[in-house]
């Protein structure tokens, strides 16, 4: 099977030493992101990250919006319907339940998925991917506008 | 040569080349005498005895032998100590050790006491493939460092913030106006926390599309999974944190919804706010939770995240 064996460095893989060559390439990069912060931090002197008003309890906002990247999730409870399944589970608690064993699914599906790669399978996979994130970007833009 | 026959010779040599020097000085001095210097009136030439050479203090004053003669002794002696100390030095230069730089010196100490320089060059050394290092491959590194500088900033934050009701709101405050880059620390904080979302989701989506979470590597996988749910509980803890509106009430309603989950709901929901509403033991909870428990759980399974692709090798593309 090539892909187990595939930790062998085979010579057409040019092999390069981790440290210098492979180090200073991420290090590099490193430096270009360090170099973003800095830049991030001079803007921030500037314009303040900010605070809303201090918490009252008392007070609810009309609008609670979580950070964006809950935002899909958040959307998904808000248009689900009250109840699914002929009015046997609550839409809330569905969504919940779904995200909690999709998440769950996600995290062990490659114990199940054996088989060799083929460029076939790639292209599934990079087809599922950019649906998943469009699907996930629209939720998004839906939960941002609305 | 003994040392009692070089100090003899020393002796004699100062002796004779000292009272060289005086005989030689002293009818020197009387150039200096006044009247001599007087009659070459066109040149303009300070009176001798108020410019007098500081070197040796030769004035005309003391036109006896035996003032040039002691100086000379004593000074003499000195410099054939230090000549003598000069030549010793040289010679204990020349046998010296073969010459080696503080850094290896240095690594020596280190390699003397823990013999790590064997399994440190295998690791430094590895062969890595060169199709590793296209930019694709970099995602995950870069989620890595700006886990590092989220550690930094979060630290520099700690510093100052306060985790209680009455306080916290208002030491952030004191963060953003008051305290020294207070305000670029919490910027490179907010978005270092965005940016290691982005760039941990997209590390997630290229190993996905590669196929690079196939056997062997479904725990790298998996705990890949964890991290990206801890990188969102430390955004999730962290949006309390500065204890306003927008903060209070995200928090009460994603605890809402941790709340609505059949049978455990209920008992997560009071884990996570410390009670029944979000109040300052929650903000307290979720500071702990954010600055210790998550921190250190990312850390770990980081670790094992790293050392698994170590030994396994990034996969090779189709």
């Amino acid at each position: 099977m090539k892909d187990r064996s595939s930790h062998e460095i085979l010579p057409d893989d040019k092999p390069v030493p981790f440290f210098p060559d492979h180090l200073m390439t991420e290090f590099w990069v490193a430096m270009g992101f360090l170099g973003l912060a800095v830049i991030i931090g001079a803007i921030g002197m500037f314009h303040h990250i900010g605070l809303e008003d201090p918490a009252d309890p008392l007070n609810t906002p009309l609008h609670v919006k979580p950070e964006w990247y809950f935002l899909f999730l958040y959307q998904l409870l808000k248009v689900v319907p009250d109840y699914v399944f002929f009015g046997q589970i609550e839409g809330r608690v569905f969504i919940t339940v779904a995200v909690i064993v999709a998440l769950m699914a996600w995290m062990i599906f490659p114990f199940f998925d054996k088989k060799e790669d083929t460029k076939r399978a790639w292209w599934i996979r990079a087809a599922l991917s950019a649906l998943a994130l469009i699907a996930i970007i629209a939720l998004t833009v839906w939960g941002e506008v609305s | 040569m003994q040392l009692a026959r070089k100090l003899l010779y020393g002796g004699i040599t100062i002796l004779l080349v000292a009272g060289a020097l005086s005989l030689a000085t002293s009818l020197h001095a009387s150039a200096y005498e006044p009247g001599v210097l007087d009659e070459l009136s066109s040149v303009e030439v300070p009176p001798a005895k108020l410019e007098p050479c500081l070197h040796c203090h030769i004035q005309g004053e003391h036109t006896n032998l035996w003032t040039p003669t002691a100086r000379w002794l004593v000074f003499g002696t000195l410099g054939l100590v230090f000549l003598f100390g000069f030549w010793q030095s040289a010679s204990i230069w020349t046998q010296r050790k073969p010459f080696k730089p503080l850094t290896t010196r240095v690594a020596d100490w280190i390699e003397e006491r823990y013999q790590i320089a064997k399994p440190l060059n295998e690791m430094l050394k590895k062969p890595v493939p060169s199709f590793a290092r296209w930019w694709w491959y970099c995602l995950g590194g870069i989620t890595f460092f700006l886990f590092i500088v989220q550690g930094t900033t979060g630290i520099l934050l700690a510093f100052y913030y306060k985790p209680t009701a009455e306080a916290a709101y208002a030491s952030i405050q004191f963060i953003e106006n008051e305290v020294y880059f207070g305000a670029a620390i919490r910027a490179i904080h907010h978005w270092s926390a965005n940016g290691m979302i982005v760039m941990a989701v997209a590390h997630m989506i290229r190993v996905f599309i590669m196929g690079a979470y196939k056997p062997p590597r479904e725990m790298n996988w998996a705990s890949g999974v964890i991290l990206l749910v801890l990188t969102l509980a430390f955004g999730f803890t962290g949006y309390l944190l500065p204890w306003d509106q927008r903060a209070f009430w995200a928090s009460t309603v994603g605890t809402e919804i941790a709340g609505a989950v059949p049978a455990v709901g209920t008992l997560v929901l009071i884990f996570l706010r410390d009670g029944w509403g979000v109040t300052e033991a929650t903000l307290g909870r979720f500071f702990g939770l954010h600055v210790l428990v998550i921190p250190i759980a990312t850390v770990v399974f980081m670790l094992m995240h790293f050392m698994m692709i170590r030994r396994l090798g990034v996969k090779r593309p189709l």
